[in-house]
């Protein structure tokens, strides 16, 4: 993938480059906003990961500007202020997601995955990985054929999951999309949710497909 | 009072401001008693005029019917007689000669005139008094003039100009002296403004401007600086706390990540023990950054910058879902969950912050309660609002730590040994503060 990076914090920038191109990554790095909206609007990328706070132009106008220019590349925003109103205004501005910083680098990796899955143009009606099948329409969720019964929750989780088949998704996407809390509670109950349902779709199965990848997240992925 | 301050009055609004309306006194005063005095004038003169033409007139009428004798005659008579009415005659003949009169001689003129004897006048009493006369040149070339007295007129011309400039010069007098009272005693009371503000920035936040009682406009005002002063140092005060708070509670966790730092460089060997002693670090340093953004969020809440946040939303649908989050939490810590929630109660709000307090009092109610309690989630509509209740049946907290439990970094005694940074419930007291809620401790 090729991904831009606007950061003006030499040690943030040289972290994110650094675990990106570790991974495989095209990684163009800006550290003002004016550098970083020339490269946006001039190159292609699959990614654009803008620091709010930048010198000579701030992130949210340098994704205005590229999006009044035309740039559909999906943005995100990484931010110190993790206050609503902050998350909104990045929002409209164009954003796609956001980040709060500190971050660890597993969980950006996974926001950059998941972004640059651009979502089908046709809403899917079903969802599936491996034997595992998930009716949108009629909320149900098989597998190898066995209806399985989940909780309005746990069908969440799995179907987000099931979105992101294959990539490594985390706590604390969870926690943003499927019960909308952007704060940190203190008991794991993305954890908890997850064992929960893990006993649902994996026990009595040979091969399990819900994985925990130790210090990032959860995957849901048919083989290992 | 001194020089500076006199200057200080006389610039002061309460001053200035009855003093243009004591000019503007005056100044319809004049045109009123202008009126009044051309008016008056006006009268007096033709009432005089007319009197003095009929008798004009009526002397001119008995010349026509006798002669100049005749006529002398009559006159003489009638200034012997008369004590009313005009008293000063004339009759000239044509060659100037006076025949008869009270009045020196003059140069003829008809109609009416006003005019000062000549001092040469035989009559002592008349001297300088001004007259008004009516003058006929009769039929032969003689001149009549008949005269009154129009001392009376400017007598009632100046009594009138008296009036005007006594009445005004007090009119003048009580504005500038009534101003220049009220002009002090407003001064006095925005010296006490300005020495509360000086006393405030010299670092005395407990100032309060005195309030008269009288609730007037100033008092008004000084109810609102008192109240912005009051709220000013609360803040304060809470950003006080909040420093002191961080300097002394935050030290022990920094103390306990440099020890496991040092301690790996020291005494690791493997790779294994690194990588234990940098997962130890690096949970000590995400327990941190929680506490740190929880003190975060405690001040936004605090300084109120989040009722943009506020929006209509479905708070019956948000508690089940909440129920439905802990349910499985309550059942790994072994506690009952009962979840009885009103349906289609809607609230406008904060959605985050409602959630984040729900969530904290929840754990707070797994946390720090032994396992078997019953712990219950209700929402219900009461008079005047709606009530959220979050219980437990477990042992409590003490009374007299009640208030204590919603600083910041509290934590009672026996809970200490258990993990947690001691801010879940000042995070609850301020965001219930931000949505105009109220706590009720049962």
């Amino acid at each position: 993938m090729k991904i831009l990076l606007v950061e003006d914090d030499k040690q943030t920038a040289e972290y994110i480059t650094k675990g990106l191109r570790e991974h495989g990554h095209v990684v163009d790095h800006a550290d003002n906003g004016r550098d970083g909206l020339y490269l946006a609007t001039g190159e292609k990328y699959d990614v654009l990961i803008v620091d709010r706070m930048l010198p000579t132009m701030d992130g949210l106008s340098l994704v205005k500007a590229a999006r009044d220019a035309g740039m559909r590349a999906p943005v995100l925003f990484l931010t110190t202020m993790a206050g609503v109103d902050d998350r909104v205004a990045g929002l409209e501005a164009g954003g796609d997601d956001y980040l709060t910083k500190p971050f660890a680098f597993a969980e950006l990796r996974a926001r950059v995955g998941a972004l640059s899955r651009r979502p089908p143009i046709v809403a899917a009606t079903s969802l599936g990985v491996g034997d595992l099948e998930m009716d949108l329409l009629a909320r149900t969720v098989t597998r190898s054929g066995k209806r399985i019964e989940l909780l309005a929750q746990e069908f969440k989780i799995l179907e987000y999951l099931l979105r992101h088949a294959g990539e490594v998704v985390t706590r604390t996407m969870l926690l943003e999309k499927v019960w909308d809390f952007h704060f940190d509670p203190k008991t794991n109950i993305v954890e908890t949710h997850i064992s929960r349902l893990r006993s649902k779709i994996d026990r009595g199965f040979e091969k399990p497909l819900l994985h925990t990848v130790r210090g990032a997240g959860y995957v849901v992925r048919s083989s290992d | 009072m001194s020089s500076a301050r006199l200057t200080r009055i006389l610039q002061s609004a309460s001053f200035r401001l009855p003093l243009l309306y004591a000019v503007l006194f005056v100044l319809s005063a004049g045109v009123l008693f202008a009126t009044v005095y051309w008016t008056a004038t006006a009268a007096m003169q033709n009432d005089m005029s007319a009197v003095l033409r009929s008798e004009a007139f009526q002397l001119a009428e008995a010349h026509r019917r006798s002669n100049l004798a005749g006529l002398a005659e009559q006159i003489t008579r009638r200034m012997n007689f008369r004590t009313r009415g005009p008293i000063y005659y004339l009759l000239q003949a044509p060659n100037r000669r006076v025949v008869v009169g009270n009045l020196p001689g003059m140069p003829p003129v008809n109609g009416v005139v006003d005019f000062v004897p000549q001092p040469e006048t035989p009559e002592p009493e008349t001297e300088r008094s001004r007259l008004t006369g009516f003058g006929i040149t009769l039929a032969d070339g003689s001149f009549l003039l008949v005269a009154q007295d129009s001392t009376r007129l400017v007598d009632m011309q100046r009594a009138i100009i008296r009036a005007f400039v006594w009445s005004s010069g007090l009119g003048l007098f009580l504005a500038i002296a009534g101003g220049a009272l009220l002009g002090n005693s407003f001064l006095r009371r925005i010296d006490t403004i300005t020495r509360t503000s000086r006393a405030i920035m010299e670092g005395d936040l407990s100032a309060r401007i005195p309030v008269r009682g009288t609730h007037d406009e100033i008092d008004q005002l000084v109810s609102s600086l008192n109240a912005m002063l009051a709220r000013i140092q609360q803040l304060m005060d809470g950003l006080r706390q909040v420093s002191s708070d961080i300097a002394h509670d935050l030290r022990t966790p920094l103390g306990r990540l440099r020890q496991q730092l040092e301690d790996a460089r020291d005494r690791a060997v493997t790779t294994a023990d690194y990588e234990a002693a940098t997962d130890a670090a690096i949970e000590e340093a995400d327990s941190l950054l929680e506490t740190f953004s929880a003190l975060l969020r405690i001040a936004q809440v605090e300084a109120g910058t989040q009722t943009s946040g506020f929006a209509l939303f479905d708070l019956s649908s948000l508690m089940k879902d909440l129920g439905e989050t802990y349910e499985p939490v309550a059942e790994d810590s072994e506690h009952l969950l009962d979840v009885r929630v009103e349906d289609g109660v809607m609230l406008t709000g904060d959605r985050q912050l409602l959630a984040q307090l729900l969530s904290n009092l929840l754990e707070n109610a797994f946390h720090h309660t032994p396992a078997g309690t019953r712990v219950s989630l209700g929402l219900r509509r009461a008079e005047g609002g709606i009530v959220i209740d979050v219980a437990d049946n477990g042992p409590g907290i003490p009374p007299a730590e009640h208030d204590k439990v919603f600083d910041r970094f509290y934590r009672l005694d026996r809970s200490r040994s258990t993990t947690g940074s001691g801010l879940g419930l000042a995070m609850v007291k301020h965001i219930v503060e931000g949505q105009s809620a109220r706590i009720f401790r049962g």
